[in-house]
């Protein structure tokens, strides 16, 4: 009798099964709906859709004339980009000069990690006040340095520039803790090893340090680049309705403006299915790419 | 084992009786959005009697009710702290509670108040744009007509000029009491006029004066026009219209941008876009928000600024110390701002204002089937629209009282004063356009103005689409 109730998993699904409807519930039925909602007329959220669009996949149609879905595309692939190289990479380099320290680690630890505990909303209105045109931080700055004239961190040239600098630098304290637990699991006898050998602090980080994270580097890469995808709250603060002429939409940010400020909701919802569709390739070609390794 | 299965059954009920409390919390989203639908109202400031005579207020419900209210009175609006304290003086008199929703009135406010209704969310009482805008929940049927209130209330807003009560563009009938009503002209920071050596514009001011004046504004080295044109035209979009037009035209949708009318929208937009080209709007026009280029003229960086009469409350709250504290409030900076009339051209005087009574109080039909906040919704409109309360939000602007009290200047700051004064020299008011040509049909122009000024959009390639938008609703 003892025995026989590890044997017995119903209870198991009992319990697996408030969790199952929620996620039925909130998530794949909303899913489905939507993929639904993105061949229907559609106007007014909350509103039931009673007709198809004619034709039907008209929204699909018109997504491929659109030039600001082109635009958002090729914003997230960027901003893909940026986080692969500038927050993984900064998030390395911050991790191996803290993994080399013996006194202050958890100082740094703690710092690098801070922006990642603040609001993405805050976050956006505070660079909005340190990139304002009139005597923002940044300009006052260079006007301490001499510049003449005010810039206009949000003018269209620079604009996507000023709105992933601070995505940017809000996650790389992420990375840097997973990839700082990374280096700690690393025995120190393999250095102790190598630096009996004679190799420089340069070889042991090229030979040791790096070959070993690279399961870690892999989930790092994985997490930046379907989180870029994920990105909202912090451009739209920053750059509300893809402003300066719709020139800094992500693929999120310009569902949002279709479904709730234009009303374009059936169009929405096919955004909606771009950036699943979006995802799901990409997240195939980043695991194709980074692939884990066994050691 | 029997209990154990017992223990597991208890448990799992827990949660999902855990997640549905959880799903069935309300939810009670803010937003907010400019623009109200509005038919021409032709109608001014009403000098009022010495007769007080309130309006019987319905019965007073018994037992505590509690009542969800949305408003527009939030953020900078002028009357949002009359607003609380209406509010909490009718909760203290009544027994009753009000939950408040109000947010700004803008575009996600507006989307928000639509998706309430859509999902059966709405409040009991709405104070909400009467133009439009209002459209989707009256054709579904959700707010109750002023009439069908009256045959159970004979006496519900019997203190309004029913003839200034807009109706609804959907049935014709009127369903919103109105507080207060609203006007749109142009605040002027004397200051920056004094230092670019122009004189204050008056009644007489005309578009190619106030080019000139830009030029001079211009070449004294600040900003002649506080605008963000991507972020909020509205303003600049309902006067460049209405300026190619006259105030018996300007309510009128255009079939298509070639016609007459769909022309003169045209020809509103290439104004627009020529005072851009002149380089009149601050540098960073196309990537700034309105609350940086308020800012440029509240600090005295930029000359002209053209909005509504709920601005006057934005600019006092920017001359105190603390925008919470009416005591702070500095005077003297106060005095450097003025309010004068949107240059004119052709057929339309500076003196042809924009505004009416764009907004009022609704009563839902999810209210008025509910017998107990039937009559607190009923009271609540009533005390909100009586005649003591209603000249406290309307102050410069508007009403529909039929005995509106004698208005006491010396309860009025310097701007306010100003302000009665340009509105008693009005020769008409109009209705907003945009409130009528309201929802995704203003994209193109709207949200498109930055293309349009930037000639990266034909002015009449985006009328048009905005205009095709609308006709297909």
């Amino acid at each position: 009798m003892g025995a026989n109730i590890y044997r017995n998993k119903k209870p198991a699904f009992v319990f697996l099964l408030p969790a199952f409807l929620f996620m039925a519930v909130l998530l794949y039925y909303p899913f489905f709906k939507n993929i639904l909602n993105s061949f229907m007329h559609l106007k007014q959220l909350g509103a039931s859709a009673t007709e198809f669009n004619t034709p039907w996949y008209s929204n699909y149609q018109e997504m491929l004339h659109d030039p600001n879905v082109w635009t958002s595309v090729k914003n997230t692939i960027i901003m893909m980009l940026v986080t692969l190289v500038g927050q993984v990479r900064i998030a390395i380099v911050l991790a191996l000069m803290v993994d080399n320290i013996s006194r202050g680690k958890q100082f740094f630890r703690t710092v690098f990690f801070f922006p990642i505990v603040i609001s993405a909303t805050a976050l956006g209105l505070m660079f909005n006040l340190i990139f304002l045109y009139d005597k923002g931080m940044v300009n006052q700055l260079l006007e301490v340095l001499g510049k003449q004239k005010l810039t206009d961190w949000k003018a269209e040239g620079i604009a996507l520039v000023t709105m992933m600098a601070p995505v940017m630098w809000q996650y790389v304290g992420f990375y840097f803790v997973i990839l700082v637990t990374g280096l700690n699991n690393i025995s120190d006898e393999l250095y102790e090893a190598a630096r009996i050998d004679g190799a420089t602090a340069l070889q042991r980080v090229r030979y040791i340090s790096i070959p070993l994270l690279h399961n870690v580097i892999c989930t790092c890469s994985i997490l930046a680049v379907t989180g870029a995808l994920k990105v909202f709250d912090l451009p739209w603060v920053m750059f509300p309705k893809g402003m300066p002429l719709k020139s800094t939409f992500l693929t999120g940010t310009y569902m949002y403006y279709q479904t709730m400020e234009t009303k374009n909701v059936d169009y929405g919802a096919a955004l909606a299915v771009l950036i699943v569709v979006l995802g799901v390739v990409l997240a195939k070609g980043v695991n194709a790419i980074f692939k884990e390794k066994d050691y | 084992m029997m209990k154990k299965r017992m223990m597991a059954a208890m448990l799992a009920g827990a949660m999902v009786l855990s997640m549905t409390a959880c799903g069935n919390s309300g939810s009670t989203g803010n937003g907010g959005n400019t623009g109200a639908a509005a038919p021409a109202a032709e109608t001014k400031a009403d000098a009022g009697t010495d007769e007080q005579g309130s309006a019987p207020v319905a019965e007073e419900p018994t037992g505590p009710v509690e009542l969800v209210v949305t408003t527009t009175f939030a953020g900078e609006d002028t009357n949002a702290q009359n607003y609380k304290d209406a509010v909490k003086a009718w909760e203290a008199k009544t027994g009753n509670s009000i939950v408040d929703t109000s947010a700004s009135a803008d575009e996600t406010f507006k989307a928000r108040v639509a998706t309430d209704f859509e999902t059966g969310s709405e409040p009991d009482v709405l104070f909400f744009f009467n133009g439009a805008d209002s459209n989707s929940f009256i054709e579904a049927g959700k707010v109750v007509p002023i009439d069908e209130i009256r045959e159970a209330y004979p006496e519900y807003a019997s203190n309004m000029n029913d003839d200034l009560i807009p109706a609804s563009l959907v049935d014709g009938k009127r369903y919103a009491v109105p507080a207060n009503g609203i006007w749109e002209a142009m605040f002027v920071n004397t200051e920056v006029l004094e230092a670019a050596g122009v004189a204050m514009p008056g009644a007489d001011y005309t578009m190619d004066q106030f080019k000139a004046d830009c030029e001079k504004i211009k070449a004294a080295g600040y900003a002649p026009i506080a605008a963000a044109l991507g972020n909020i035209p509205h303003y600049w979009w309902e006067f460049a219209i209405f300026n190619n037009q006259s105030p018996a035209t300007h309510l009128e949708i255009p079939e298509n941008a070639g016609d007459e009318i769909g022309q003169t929208w045209v020809a509103g937009m290439n104004d627009i876009k020529e005072l851009y080209e002149l380089g009149y709007f601050p540098e960073n026009t196309l990537s700034a928000t309105d609350d940086e280029t308020f800012a440029m003229f509240t600090e005295g960086k930029a000359a002209f600024l053209l909005d509504g009469s709920w601005k006057v409350g934005g600019i006092v709250g920017a001359c105190q110390s603390d925008p919470n504290d009416p005591a702070t409030l500095d005077m003297e900076k106060l005095d450097k701002f003025d309010v004068t009339y949107v240059p004119g051209k052709g057929d339309r005087k500076a003196t042809d204002l924009i505004g009416g009574l764009t907004s009022g109080y609704f009563i839902t039909r999810k209210a008025w089937d509910d017998p107990a906040r039937r009559a607190a919704a009923v009271n609540f409109v009533e005390y909100m629209t009586s005649d003591e309360l209603v000249p406290k939000f309307a102050q410069h602007g508007a009403s529909a009282l039929k005995n509106a009290p004698e208005v006491d200047p010396s309860q009025f700051n310097i701007l306010q004063i100003k302000a009665m004064d340009m509105m008693a020299g009005a020769t008409s008011l109009t209705g907003v356009v945009q409130d009528i040509f309201a929802g995704d049909c203003r994209v193109s122009t709207f949200d498109g103005m930055p293309e349009i000024v930037t000639g990266r959009v034909a002015a009449e390639d985006a009328v048009a689409e905005g205009l095709e938008i609308y006709h297909n609703q």
